[in-house]
């Protein structure tokens, strides 16, 4: 059986006054039915620019090249009025901020029940029950109530669970979360992942989980791609990962997660320096300049994304624990 | 209003509803109330028992306000004021309205699709909005009147044919004004991302356009197109009184055109219609201003 969605050397670029700006790198991915994958690194990373591009929803300015196969037919150069088929139906996606990605001026039970009924047909009063059903599964209180609501009458975990409930409505395969719970308070932030995987196990959903958050993604996700400026340079089961990482990168991002033991007034590690500038293409490791274990190697040649065995793939010529 | 109601839970739903009331400044009754009497007189101005608005009065020329049968007095040549003032609200609403809606409805539509779209329509779009703007409204109406309705007296073109260029040259300039409204409204909203969200799950775009962009662009060109027919009654005017408006004294411009030789000795044949058209050129500016407050404060709650 073909898995539910493979990307094969994707590449996203932009053009800009500045020159091409490469926001994804020849990024190979595998996700089967059912299965919860983690993409993680940190701002400007191309994280959101992957999703977006899988989906095919990127501005006019961007340039995508590469094959992007959904159930084993390639989607990215079907025309525009084909892919829109897929959305909703076949793929959907969450949006980081509650607060702008629902109009503000319709009503909660209008927005619910809009792609109910444009895209499944469904006459009002079907949707109407079919958009409390939804709700009371992402557990709103009072749905009847809701459904007559504005946004602004709602908190953002509400508005999440309204806009997870709008990304399930037309049982999609293929869940896309981008920063889920990034605009949220860390008590509901734990909810709503438990939600997401919750559903994504009843309706066997393919989900590819975006983050900068490694906690985030530890307990909900089956495989893990880091990303550093467009590039993926780790990619491995869970379990894995974090038994095993291979890549400075990761372990850098993993260290600077706050922690309950750490005493009151220890500073928190931080990477030092910046993303490097993505318009210009230069030799060496992405990572390198602010690499702890960088060589002069790692500076000048750039290191393939190399196979360690056991599912694990890494970007780096001086491993953590050495190589395979 | 019912949506503001609902928020607070320690009142109940009517104290709230005239809390909000109170709020409403002592202008927007005055404007409210002048558009009230001027669309009344416009469109059920026939009931009134006025004297006819086109037949001359011989036994009283140029008789002053407040004299017998005729309430604000006559012209030098007999016409009823009250009479042609409450004819000229009719044609005032009629042309205005027309040339608003039909006007402001193309623009618009060409200015949120242009801004949905994006590429070589808008670039397009941009440039024609930027043409039309750049032509002097006045010199636009006057060359497709006279071109269009040209009248002399071997050559008369009938009152209708001048009513509608008119209309159609007032719909040209209305275009590019609510159209660069539109268009403005809509690179910001479209941006938004609730119309990605939306777009996401497989709607299509005019499905958006209704439903995501129309109804938060809509406030602006609300408040724009008041103001836009308080500019139509101004640019009217300054037609009639370039002699090229609604001919025969019929507008208020065109009764302000008429009565100017005669400010020394009736000066009411002036001062009534211009008064008309000032009151309702402010009664729309102010009314347009709320309307834009009003429909604002639900986004501004969030």
């Amino acid at each position: 059986m073909s898995p539910l969605l493979k990307l094969e050397d994707l590449n996203v670029s932009f053009a800009t006054p500045r020159g091409d700006l490469r926001a994804v790198k020849n990024v190979n991915i595998e996700l089967n039915q059912g299965e919860s994958l983690g993409v993680v690194g940190e701002s400007g990373s191309g994280k959101t620019v992957l999703s977006r591009a899988t989906m095919g929803l990127l501005p006019s300015t961007a340039t995508r090249t590469g094959k992007i196969l959904y159930k084993g037919e390639d989607i990215s150069q079907l025309p525009r009025d084909e892919v829109r088929q897929l959305w909703g139906t076949g793929m959907a996606m969450i949006f980081q901020d509650p607060m702008t990605a629902l109009n503000p001026v319709r009503r909660i039970g209008t927005q619910l029940t809009e792609s109910l009924t444009v895209r499944l047909g469904m006459n009002k009063k079907d949707a109407r029950e079919k958009a409390i059903e939804l709700m009371k599964r992402v557990r709103i209180p009072d749905p009847e109530g809701m459904l007559r609501k504005f946004p602004y009458q709602l908190s953002g975990g509400m508005r999440q669970r309204i806009m997870i409930a709008i990304a399930v409505s037309c049982s999609p395969e293929m869940l896309f979360a981008d920063e889920p719970t990034t605009a949220l308070d860390v008590t509901v932030q734990a909810q709503v992942l438990e939600l997401l995987t919750e559903l994504r196990k009843e309706f066997n959903m393919g989900m590819i989980l975006v983050t900068h958050d490694l906690g985030v993604v530890a307990g909900h996700t089956d495989k893990i791609a880091v990303m550093y400026a467009g590039d993926v340079v780790e990619y491995a089961p869970t379990r894995q990962l974090f038994n095993n990482m291979k890549m400075p990168y990761t372990e850098a991002l993993l260290k600077s997660i706050p922690r309950l033991e750490t005493p009151t007034g220890t500073r928190l590690p931080v990477i030092e320096g910046r993303l490097p500038d993505p318009t210009k293409n230069e030799p060496g490791c992405s990572f390198a300049n602010r690499c702890p274990y960088a060589t002069d190697k790692c500076r000048t040649e750039t290191p393939p994304l190399t196979d360690g065995g056991n599912q694990h793939f890494y970007r780096c010529w001086f491993p953590i624990g050495g190589g395979k | 209003m019912s949506d503001t109601a609902v928020a607070p839970t320690t009142e109940s739903p009517a104290v709230a509803i005239k809390k909000v009331r109170k709020k409403r400044p002592i202008g927007f009754y005055i404007a409210a109330s002048w558009i009230g009497l001027v669309l009344f007189l416009g469109l059920f101005g026939w009931i009134l028992p006025t004297p006819k608005w086109d037949a001359s009065f011989f036994d009283s020329l140029g008789v002053g306000p407040f004299s017998k049968g005729h309430i604000l007095g006559t012209t030098q040549d007999g016409y009823d004021e009250f009479a042609g003032l409450v004819n000229g609200a009719r044609i005032s609403i009629f042309v205005s309205f027309i040339a608003v809606t039909v006007g402001g409805g193309i623009g618009s539509f060409i200015g949120i699709t242009s801004a949905y779209f994006r590429g070589t329509y808008d670039k397009i779009v941009v440039t024609f909005f930027n043409i039309l703007l750049s032509i002097p409204n006045l010199v636009l109406s006057l060359a497709l009147l006279s071109v269009l309705a040209y009248s002399d007296e071997n050559h008369p073109s009938s009152t209708n044919r001048r009513v509608v260029v008119l209309i159609i040259s007032l719909i040209v300039v209305i275009i590019p004004i609510l159209g660069r409204i539109g268009r403005g409204a809509t690179l910001q909203w479209s941006s938004r991302e609730f119309v990605l969200a939306s777009k996401s799950m497989g709607t299509k775009d005019f499905m958006i356009i209704r439903k995501h962009v129309l109804p938060n662009v809509a406030p602006a060109l609300l408040a724009i197109g008041f103001l836009a027919i308080g500019s139509v009654i101004i640019v009217e005017g300054s037609l009639a009184i370039l002699g090229i408006g609604v001919p025969g004294g019929a507008s208020w411009g065109s009764m302000l055109a008429n009565g100017r030789g005669n400010l020394e000795f009736s000066p009411w044949e002036v001062y009534c219609p211009a008064l008309c058209i000032a009151f309702t050129v402010i009664s729309c500016n102010w009314f347009g201003d709320y309307v834009r407050t009003a429909l604002d404060q639900r986004e501004a709650k969030i």
